[in-house]
């Protein structure tokens, strides 16, 4: 095997070169765009593609299109590790980030469609999905809490017994991020609030602030796995946990989308009967959270079965 | 015109072309793919078509060499190949038969 040696690095200096003393292939702007792909495919080929970069000089193009095919990567997971822990732990990462991003979605659609009381007469089915929808969210959270855990608290005595304040520190995300947004919001209700709530400017903000929140608290558990590389029976616990609050997750999702065309096909007052995009769009985006959620968690839980 | 028939130069295909002469890490694919086919790759589409490669068992990855993983081709990988090679040069010839027959169109 020859494989052509890259460039000395003395004599090759691109623009994405990261600086002295500092990781090779991890100039800014790669390390932002390598960020936005799933943990499973960093996990899996984050180190090459920084090998890659660095050899090749990372320009703001090759950066570029590197961070435009994260999208995909996301619904497609890489191929999947022989270390099974490992590969429960890649997937858990990604599971985690998308159902925090699904959950953040359906908080949003109870608070535009069932909080403001659209129910239309004659259909009961639209008043059906919002209890399945409710069912299914509480019965996901609680699944994913509970069997997440004994993970949790055993990286946490890990963190705590090593000394590792970082890890510690994303350990305790998923505590702080919602608590911040809670009080963030509180705080803006009370002071931009009027009778009917808040303007749509500030409701846009809060959630944009709220999406942005619980990739934070999905993202700490995710890094600190990576760091403390879990085992056992807390990590087969939370893998499976992960399947089944996926699959009621998922059933969710399906509760939303029925719900959100019988609004738009029947509720006149309804702003989505009028204006078909935005429901398509937020459905859109519903189905493609709900498909990574349910792929990522199926890989973990068969990945949890094969070792137990 | 040339630029829009480029993308038949697929690039699963290229990579897979690559790695039939010999085991490469991701820096020597874009190498050899630019050299010898002369499309740049850029590292997003790369390993784009690494995962998706791989995910269908086509080609494998091997001991990694410091931060660098090669990859060979598999039996499936160049069966794909060998069938993808065998269309492409029907085209080819099909393409060389018709110019040929169309006075004024000179082919090289």
């Amino acid at each position: 095997m020859s494989t052509p040696a890259p460039p000395p690095s003395s004599s090759h200096r691109g623009p994405g070169r990261s600086s002295p003393g500092a990781p090779p292939g991890t100039s800014p702007l790669a390390r932002a765009a390598i960020a936005l792909y799933p943990p499973s495919w960093r996990d899996r080929y984050a180190d090459e593609v920084r090998a890659l970069l660095d050899d090749s000089g990372a320009g703001p193009v090759a950066v570029a299109s590197l961070a435009w095919r994260a999208l995909p990567a996301w619904i497609g997971p890489p191929p999947q590790r022989r270390d099974r822990p490992a590969r429960m732990r890649s997937h858990l990462s990604t599971a985690l980030m998308a159902w925090s991003m699904l959950v953040g979605l359906g908080l949003v659609f109870a608070q535009l469609t069932q909080f403001q009381g659209y129910r239309p007469a004659g259909h009961p089915e639209v008043g059906w999905s919002y209890a399945v929808f409710d069912v299914a969210l509480a019965v996901s959270a609680l699944t994913a809490g509970l069997g997440g855990l004994p993970l949790w608290l055993l990286m946490l005595r890990q963190a705590h017994r090593d000394m590792r304040p970082r890890a510690i520190a994303y350990l305790l995300t998923p505590i702080l991020a919602p608590a911040a947004w809670l009080a963030c919001v509180t705080v803006t209700v009370r002071l931009v609030g009027g009778p009917d709530g808040v303007s749509l400017g500030w409701f846009a903000a809060v959630t944009v602030a709220g999406f942005a929140c619980a990739a934070l608290a999905a993202a700490g558990p995710g890094l600190a796995m990576r760091g403390l590389q879990p085992r056992g029976p807390a990590l087969l616990l939370a893998a499976r946990a992960a399947g089944l609050a996926a699959a009621v997750m998922v059933v969710a999702a399906a509760a939303i989308a029925v719900a959100l065309t019988g609004l738009c096909l029947w509720a006149e007052t309804f702003p989505g009967h009028h204006h078909l995009a935005v429901p398509a769009l937020f459905l859109t985006l519903t189905v493609a959270a709900a498909a990574v959620t349910a792929v990522s968690a199926a890989r973990g839980a068969r990945a949890a079965h094969a070792e137990g | 015109m040339t630029e829009k028939l480029d993308r038949w130069a697929d690039p699963p295909l290229l990579v897979l072309a690559s790695l039939a002469a010999e085991p490469k890490h991701g820096y020597a694919i874009t190498q050899d793919v630019a050299e010898t086919m002369g499309v740049r790759l850029s590292p997003g589409t790369l390993y784009a078509v690494i995962a998706r490669l791989e995910a269908r068992g086509l080609i494998e990855p091997l001991e990694a060499e410091d931060r660098r993983r090669p990859y060979q081709i598999t039996a499936a990988g160049a069966e794909v190949l060998s069938h993808q090679a065998e269309r492409m040069s029907r085209v080819a010839s099909l393409a060389r038969d018709r110019l040929g027959t169309h006075p004024g169109l000179a082919f090289a």
